[in-house]
């Protein structure tokens, strides 16, 4: 038996963080994945990360899984590939199974980030060829090029069905719709509106009653529910998709911890079962820790902060760091995880009704069920003013963690204030020089500029574009409004696509002025 | 038709070379290196297997191992989850049917 000073399990964003950590400090670090390649689902991930600069905002999760395994190798950290844990015993016995051979491995310590699982829902049809889960059409489209299906429907309006949606458009595949049972959107309303405003439709209160097909989808029926999520009969709606995507939540793969006896719980907000840990994840069996989702989910970024610190904590315990210096770090990482887990969507908040932002303003009642805000609603908040000539205008309408517009602007435009949630305002005699970095550095894409009246009738609209093909230079289409409709004819003035946007290119149309401040989306003609 | 030629946040999906491949007699194309379940799915194939109780067309859904829905019969072994299982030159890949292959 190969003994260890620690061994993680999963080499996702939070065992290489942890790994990181360890190996960067002398420690035999080893870490096993059962899969081809490590990452985890990072490399899946291809829009900007919300958070600050210290979380890595406004970089696409790839690149981010990037950087993490170019710090792994660096700090000698050796990844097992194609290496299944199956079982982890009293006195941290690991058990690794590779290809048909079983080995067993003792670690003085054990950091179990072995991540998350998607959940399903049920309903006739749900075995059918062409029903995948998101993380399916991620895997399929983001990794390996597929296309998932020509016409997709998709149930679940968390972040995941929300960014994955996106992402389906992203591929060339059409969304038919986004469906949840719940009465409102769960995931960021700025996701959800960047879906919306390329048309397609959001069906709150529904759930899918009937996939269609012999061998596979072909089409879907789905009906809106009541307050008891029961189909409500006479209500159905039939699509004509091939494919249908399932984001209905994740479930921690706690099942090793729950193997080796230390203490658990049934946590349904941190997503079901799992480990009870002091605040840096060490469970009731000393020297055995978790990180990331397997502890609670939430995303990436907290999973590498939580990685980091159950690395630093093994550090201490195993006399490579002393207290001192583990206190320090661990109150930086500390900061770090709890900036992240303010404003709305903080675990603290779910299940939550939240009525007003931290400014006091009515939350938008449209924005949670049809995902767009209306012309009037969205006036209401600070980082929508009207100025002469060009400006930013930021429908950014919920406290989320995320400051990179602040930062983007080289004339101190922008300012969010001293908390990370607030909502961004337009400073005060600022000079907008239109430049566009803030419209790129907005991972909401919910920044545009507008210069409301360009005195020949029409105004201009810059808005955040990633899909292909780009539409040429003065070419003439449509302007479509914030839940995608048709409103007016509009000019392609400038695509301009710079290194520092990185991939979101900044489309500018002309519109009539009185459409100004409702076109927010371009449809070639 | 499935596969995405150019991506406009990835660019051109990075690919190993041309391999050819059976897929119940029939010869396809795929990558090489790219999972088996992804050939199938970039040349329309949608069912990988068939229950062995009440014979119904099972495909992807996971595609990332976990599920083993997708599992069909490899170079005449059985049960290979197909999704993460890469694809090389020549494969004999079968649907499965129960725990026999198509046919058999």
């Amino acid at each position: 038996m190969k003994r260890y000073e620690v061994i993680i399990v999963g080499a996702g964003p939070s065992g290489l963080s942890a790994a990181i950590e360890a190996a960067k400090r002398g420690i035999k670090t080893i870490v096993f994945d059962e899969n081809e390649k490590p990452g985890g689902q990072l490399f899946k991930q291809i829009h900007k990360f919300f958070g600050s600069k210290k979380h890595h905002a406004k970089i696409r999760g790839f690149k981010i899984g990037e950087e993490l395994l170019k710090e792994a190798d660096e700090a000698g950290v050796e990844v097992v590939l194609n290496a299944t844990v199956i079982g982890l015993y009293a006195d941290k016995e690991v058990v690794v199974r590779r290809g048909d051979e079983v080995s067993h491995y003792k670690g003085d310590t054990v950091i179990v980030a072995t991540g998350a699982a998607e959940n399903m829902v049920t309903f006739p049809g749900w075995t059918l060829p062409g029903v995948i889960g998101a993380g399916a059409a991620q895997t399929m489209m983001n990794l390996h090029g597929i296309k998932p299906g020509k016409k997709i429907l998709m149930l679940g309006s968390g972040n995941v069905g929300l960014v994955v949606s996106f992402q389906l458009l992203q591929a060339g595949c059409e969304v038919a719709a986004l469906v949840d049972a719940a009465p409102k959107i769960g995931g960021y309303g700025v996701h959800a509106s960047k879906v919306a405003r390329t048309g397609v439709p959001f069906y709150l209160s529904h759930t899918i009653t009937k996939a269609h097909g012999e061998d596979h989808v072909t089409g879907v029926t789905i009906s809106k529910v009541d307050e008891h999520f029961s189909p409500i009969e006479g209500t159905e709606k039939y699509f004509d998709v091939d494919t249908i995507c399932m984001a209905v939540g994740l479930s921690p793969m706690s099942q090793l911890l729950k193997m080796s006896g230390c203490q658990m719980e049934d946590n349904p907000k941190k997503g079901g079962q799992v480990p009870i840990t002091d605040e840096y994840g060490e469970t009731s069996v000393p020297g055995l820790f978790a990180a990331g989702d397997v502890s609670g989910i939430e995303e990436a970024s907290s999973a590498m902060i939580e990685g980091r610190m159950a690395g630093v904590c093994v550090a201490e315990y195993l006399g490579y760091c002393t207290e001192e210096e583990k206190e320090q770090i661990l109150a930086e990482l500390k900061e770090d995880l709890e900036s992240l887990r303010q404003g709305m969507f903080a675990p603290a908040n779910r299940g939550k009704e939240i009525t007003e932002t931290e400014e006091g303003i009515a939350v938008s009642k449209n924005l949670l069920q049809h995902g767009f805000l209306t012309e009037k609603e969205v006036e209401k908040y600070p980082g929508v003013v009207h100025k002469v000539g060009v400006h930013p205008v930021m429908e950014c309408t919920q406290n989320i963690p995320c400051n990179p517009c602040q930062d983007a602007c080289p004339r101190g435009c922008i300012t969010i204030g001293e908390n990370i949630t607030y909502l961004p305002i337009v400073a005060d005699g600022s000079k907008c020089s239109g430049c566009g970095m803030c419209v790129a550095s907005c991972s909401g894409q919910a920044i545009f500029l507008v210069d409301e009246d360009c005195g020949d009738g029409s105004a201009t609209v810059t808005v955040p574009y990633e899909f292909f093909p780009i539409p040429e230079e003065g070419s003439k289409g449509f302007g479509l409004s914030r839940n995608g409709e048709k409103l007016c004819e509009a000019t392609v003035v400038s695509v301009k696509s710079v290194a520092a946007y990185d991939h979101t290119n900044l489309l500018t149309m002309r519109v009539p002025k009185e459409y100004a401040m409702a076109a927010r989306f371009f449809k070639a003609g | 038709m499935n596969r995405i030629e150019e991506h406009p946040i990835l660019g051109e999906p990075q690919k190993g070379r041309e391999v050819t491949f059976t897929f119940d007699g029939k010869e396809m194309k795929g990558c090489e290196g790219e999972p088996i379940a992804m050939a199938l799915k970039a040349n329309g194939v949608m069912i990988h297997r068939y229950t062995k109780k009440e014979h119904k067309p099972r495909g992807i859904f996971c595609a990332i191992g976990r599920c083993t829905d997708c599992v069909m019969v490899v170079n005449g072994k059985l049960n290979v989850r197909t999704c993460i299982t890469p694809l090389e030159e020549g494969m004999v890949v079968q649907t499965q049917d129960g725990v026999t292959a198509k046919g058999a």
